[in-house]
């Protein structure tokens, strides 16, 4: 039997960094990992884009103090993860489009975000190259970027080692002992461990950790693709996302990272619910196509390879974050629709401070928007 | 054909690889790596790798895949490509979509079998190949083959058994060969991405995946093991063999397996000078017979050893080799240095099983076949096709059987030499008669098929056909056996008329005037030089493409002499001093993005390591290749860090094979817009 103040479930985005701000704060922390290391679920098939312009206050909050952290970690820490502030565009080619990004600015400069409209002159500087035909403009938001998932990974796992948490990998949760109302043990094929305190941070398992303590989270994965290219000589800097949907896909995305390959991912329509994590023959000629129309020079470049991960999804498109009502000491941070790796970073401090009970009275409002147990109806207009 | 490079005139082969001409016109050095300049030059020459990028009209090609075309702009790349500004606005195409029963992946022996079989039981099979030419590796070989002349072409040239299989696919109705297509992935909804002719995204569905995709060469860490010159035996073949262009004056060859000793071979047949072959291991792991007949040629053989290093400006100019101890530890202080221009890496072959283990994962009925099964012979491959397709017919619910006669025989065919006999030497009389060299048990039997007479036959314990051949009953020195041998192993012998001196047949397949009355160095069977003889007569057996000499030597000499010596000791020895740095850290592990054996070590110090994945960080696998060459490197490179290579997960599959132009996905030259 081991024994730990705290046990997180999952080195993904979430559970990785996390359990380093755990141990920051003088907690003896362990990580139950089922894969073989850090960030191989879902992370590792992120692309990359960090950003805090979203469209929910939460999500605003928490992807602001991801930025935060993840401009520390080069300066403070030691860590280059190729963050560069490329920022987002999001380019549009239909007045409802238009309309639509227009109309969110209002909502997103509230909360402090630097994202303006921007003509189609300055888009094309930006993106050269991109079609000019019919182009109105786009939203642009200068302070968001991209990094190296790989690299944040290896940084979180190193950062989490050096404040003394304990990994365990290969190691699957199979149940938990609970003791008057209150966890008491982690159990796995490996060790139980011994703890009054664990974080549900699985993933795209969220929802078969919670049903193991008797709680159903709403968290459904449905598959993404994405591929990336060869590098070529650095030629834009933005993630673009268009969002113009079409009769098989919602919106597609992809940027330039810094060793020079164009990264890019697209969302099917509808949901690919499932858990096959292997590539299929639909994306290639779903996302290229697409691709091709929007920037016509793309078609010179060669694709290196693709991949397949998962967004574990929720009902209204926001992550699930707070204790479980069931059993006492236990946390969810889950439900990241795909969005882990811009969230992982700044949600970490934000659970830490919560698990010692050190929650700043700013950040109340994202929990209770995030809370487990709200209605789960309103969408989020841009996800 | 005109061209340049870098601005300047050459010439070239219509027909050939851009690589090829480019090492013809003496370029070493294609272009310059991203990272640190690094010069760049031909490693695979298979497609694989990247290493050969160069720019064809602004954009890279690999050079190795790309056919010369006359007025072509060649340049260096230096650094990263650019984009191109502009950009023909073209419709895009899904890939069109074809059928068939069973996908086979290679054409190459297995992968020819196995169609063949699918073919004869009436299924419909596609077949696709990223090469030209049907044969696979074979048609690189222009050495005899062993094995069994009843199932495998046993004594003929590799490149003619290429074109007997072509022709044997040719001739089944229902079998398509694809060729230039590479397949770029099999995904797990059921379909295979096909890179059609370098242009074109096709789709296949199949029922059932033959996975003969062959092998690919293992690679070699040592300090200098990135510079132009160093590359692997089978891409040596591709330049010498198929381009036919002389891509070395001067080679060191790692690896006493077959592979490196008949690279040695091919090298001395292309006029290349081999400065030796090189094994850490103590004995000589390939053919006997092989290993022989090089150290008949003049070519030292250095076991006990090991590359510690290759230098030079831009190119590899010497490289240094050291014997070692029992640890395996270079001792420095022995070390020897050659002057040479080219490095051949023949230490082993690694399975192409990738598109097996995915399809196996994906639950599709597959069978893997020839070397991406089992590295061994092509006489097995061709047996392990057809019971290959067999397998195959039967998962697709045919009530067909394996005969046990075709397993037995591959597994002959796949075995390892065995025991050597050292047999008495024969009397040699007044008559011609067979001597044989062959000392060692391998899976061979040619000899016994010439004979007019049927008076060679194998004998021994096996009783199949790894015995040894005995020679029983009359010879008119017709010289068959002396042609067919793939060894090079067999002579004829006879006292003459001169007193105390006699004649020998020896087989000779090198272009050498040798002038009846000229001298020649005549050795015994492992190379030791018996002294000089006279040439008598040559003869040339077009069937065998084999020339014939008969010598004239001291008839103490008739039972031993085995053949004659090519390549002179002076020619080949060290330096007086050797002459080198040794920086074992320095050397490339991960060649596409250029990651040392010194960078892997620092980050795994820093992050412990379980997983091969988690080496991406420092985009060791990240490149071109997708860890194709340093997937089987690092995990021993590791080993210094304190980390045990069982416990290490491996590196992820991922799709694609191949790199692939956003045009071609997009199927944009349907239309028949000129790239």
């Amino acid at each position: 039997m081991k024994t730990y103040d705290v046990v997180v479930i999952g080195a993904g985005s979430v559970g990785t960094i996390l359990s380093y701000w755990l141990a920051q704060r003088g907690l003896r922390t362990a990580v139950v990992e089922r894969n073989a290391s850090v960030g191989r679920g879902e992370h590792r098939a992120a692309i990359g884009g960090i950003r805090a312009t979203h469209s929910d206050p939460a999500k605003i909050k928490i992807g602001l103090r991801s930025l935060e952290f993840v401009r520390r970690l080069k300066p403070e820490f030691g860590f280059d993860v190729d963050y560069v502030e490329g920022g987002y565009l999001f380019p549009a080619y239909q007045e409802a489009i238009a309309a639509k990004l227009k109309n969110l600015l209002d909502a997103q400069k509230v909360h402090g975000l630097e994202i303006d409209w921007i003509g189609p002159e300055e888009v094309m500087e930006l993106v050269p190259g991109i079609r000019e035909e019919g182009l109105l403009g786009g939203t642009y938001s200068p302070r968001d970027g991209h990094l190296s998932p790989l690299k944040l990974a290896s940084a979180s796992y190193q950062m989490a080692l050096a404040a003394g948490v304990d990994f365990y990998f290969h190691t699957t949760v199979t149940g938990f002992s609970v003791e008057h109302g209150r966890v008491a043990a982690v159990k796995t094929d490996g060790p139980t461990f011994s703890t009054r305190m664990v974080v549900n941070a699985a993933g795209s398992n969220a929802r078969e950790i919670g049903l193991l303590l008797g709680t159903d989270l709403p968290v459904v994965p449905d598959a993404h693709e994405a591929g990336v290219t060869e590098p070529v000589e650095r030629f834009f800097y933005p993630m673009v996302v268009d969002i113009e949907p079409t009769a098989e896909s919602e919106n597609y995305y992809f940027y330039q990272d810094p060793e020079g390959s164009v990264i890019f991912c697209i969302t099917p329509k509808p949901k690919r619910l499932g858990a096959t994590k292997a590539s299929t023959s639909e994306f290639l000629p779903m996302v290229v196509p697409r691709l091709l129309r929007l920037c016509p020079r793309l078609r010179y470049l060669r694709v290196r390879r693709v991949w397949r991960g998962m967004y574990p999804g929720t009902p209204d498109d926001r992550p699930i974050v707070g204790f479980d009502g069931n059993v006492e000491g236990v946390f969810h941070a889950v439900g990241m629709c795909g969005q882990g790796l811009m969230l992982g970073p700044g949600l970490g401090q934000l659970v830490a401070d919560r698990l010692v009970g050190a929650t700043r009275p700013e950040d109340e409002e994202v929990f209770e928007l995030l809370s487990p147990y709200r209605e789960f109806t309103a969408k989020e207009l841009l996800r | 054909m005109e061209f340049s490079f870098n601005g300047q005139r050459m010439l070239g082969q219509a027909g050939e690889m851009l690589a090829s001409a480019l090492i013809a016109n003496g370029i070493t050095a294609f272009s310059r790596h991203r990272h640190d300049g690094a010069p760049q030059g031909i490693f695979c020459a298979n497609g694989q790798c990247a290493q050969c990028t160069v720019l064809v009209n602004g954009l890279p090609v690999k050079s190795c895949i790309t056919p010369l075309e006359e007025g072509m702009a060649v340049e260096t790349l230096q650094g990263l490509p650019n984009l191109p500004h502009t950009a023909p606005e073209l419709p895009t195409h899904p890939p069109r979509e074809l059928r068939c029963d069973v996908l086979v992946v290679g054409a190459g022996p297995s992968g020819i079998r196995a169609a063949v079989e699918l073919g004869q039981l009436g299924f419909s099979v596609i077949v696709a190949d990223d090469k030209g030419k049907p044969g696979g590796k074979l048609v690189l070989q222009t050495h005899k083959f062993f094995g069994s002349v009843e199932d495998c072409f046993a004594g003929t040239r590799g490149h003619q058994i290429a074109e007997i299989l072509g022709e044997e696919l040719r001739e089944s109705p229902s079998v398509t060969l694809m060729a230039n297509t590479t397949v770029a992935a099999i995904f797990s909804d059921g379909v295979a991405a096909l890179f059609e002719e370098n242009h074109r995204f096709t789709y296949v569905r199949f029922r059932g995946l033959i996975v003969a995709a062959g092998a690919r060469e293992r690679s070699l860490v040592f300090p200098g093991n990135d510079l132009p010159g160093v590359f692997g035996a089978g891409a040596f073949q591709t330049l010498v063999n198929r381009d036919l262009i002389k891509a070395s004056e001067r080679v060191l060859i790692v690896g006493c397996g077959n592979v490196g000793l008949i690279a040695a071979y091919h090298a001395l047949q292309a006029g290349i000078t081999v400065v030796g072959l090189v094994d850490i291991a103590p004995e000589v792991t390939g053919y006997k017979v092989h290993a022989d007949k090089i150290k008949r040629m003049g070519v030292p053989l250095y076991l006990r050893h090991t590359v510690i290093s290759a230098e030079g400006e831009g190119k590899v100019e010497r490289a240094t080799i050291a014997p070692v101890d029992e640890a395996g530890r270079p001792l420095l202080e022995e070390a020897k240095t050659f002057t040479v221009d080219t490095v051949l890496i023949a230490v082993g072959l690694a399975s192409v099983d990738e598109y097996f283990a995915d399809a196996q994962e994906f639950g599709f009925a597959v069978v893997k076949t020839g070397d991406a099964d089992e590295i061994a012979e092509a006489s097995s491959a061709m047996l392990g096709g057809r019971i290959a397709g067999r397998k195959m017919a039967r998962m697709l619910g045919m009530d067909v059987s394996v005969p046990e006669e075709w397993q037995r025989k591959m597994d002959i065919l796949k075995s390892r030499p065995g025991r050597v006999s050292l047999r008495p030497q024969p009397e040699i009389t007044r008559e011609f008669r067979p001597v044989f060299h062959c000392v060692q048990e391998i899976p061979c039997d040619p000899c016994t098929t010439v004979c007019q007479f049927g008076s060679i036959k194998l004998s021994g314990e096996t009783g199949t056909i790894m015995d040894l051949p005995e020679f029983d009953g009359r010879c008119i020195a017709c010289g068959l056996c002396v042609a067919v041998c793939p060894g090079l192993a067999i002579t004829l012998a006879r006292l003459s008329e001169k007193a105390g001196m006699a004649e020998v047949v020896l087989p000779l397949e090198f272009a050498l005037e040798l002038a009846p009355g000229s001298a020649v160095t005549v050795c015994d069977r492992e190379g030791g030089v018996l002294g000089r003889g006279t040439v008598v007569q040559k003869r040339y057996f077009r069937k065998y493409n084999t020339h014939l000499v008969t010598v004239e030597v001291p008839a103490a000499w008739a039972p031993l002499a085995a053949g004659i010596r090519v390549q002179e000791p002076a020619e080949v020895g060290p330096l007086p001093e050797a002459q080198f740095s040794f920086f074992p850290e320095d050397a490339v592990v991960c060649r596409c993005e250029r990651i040392t054996v010194r960078e892997i070590l620092e980050f795994a110090r820093a992050n412990p390591i379980h997983d091969l994945n988690q080496l991406k960080a420092i985009r060791v696998g990240m490149g071109a290749c997708g860890g194709k060459t340093c997937n089987v490197l690092v995990p021993r490179v590791l080993i210094e860090a304190g980390v045990d290579p069982k416990s290490l997960a491996p590196a992820s599959r991922r799709p694609l094979t191949v790199e692939i132009p956003m045009w071609a996905i997009g199927n944009q030259e349907e239309d028949g817009e000129a790239q």
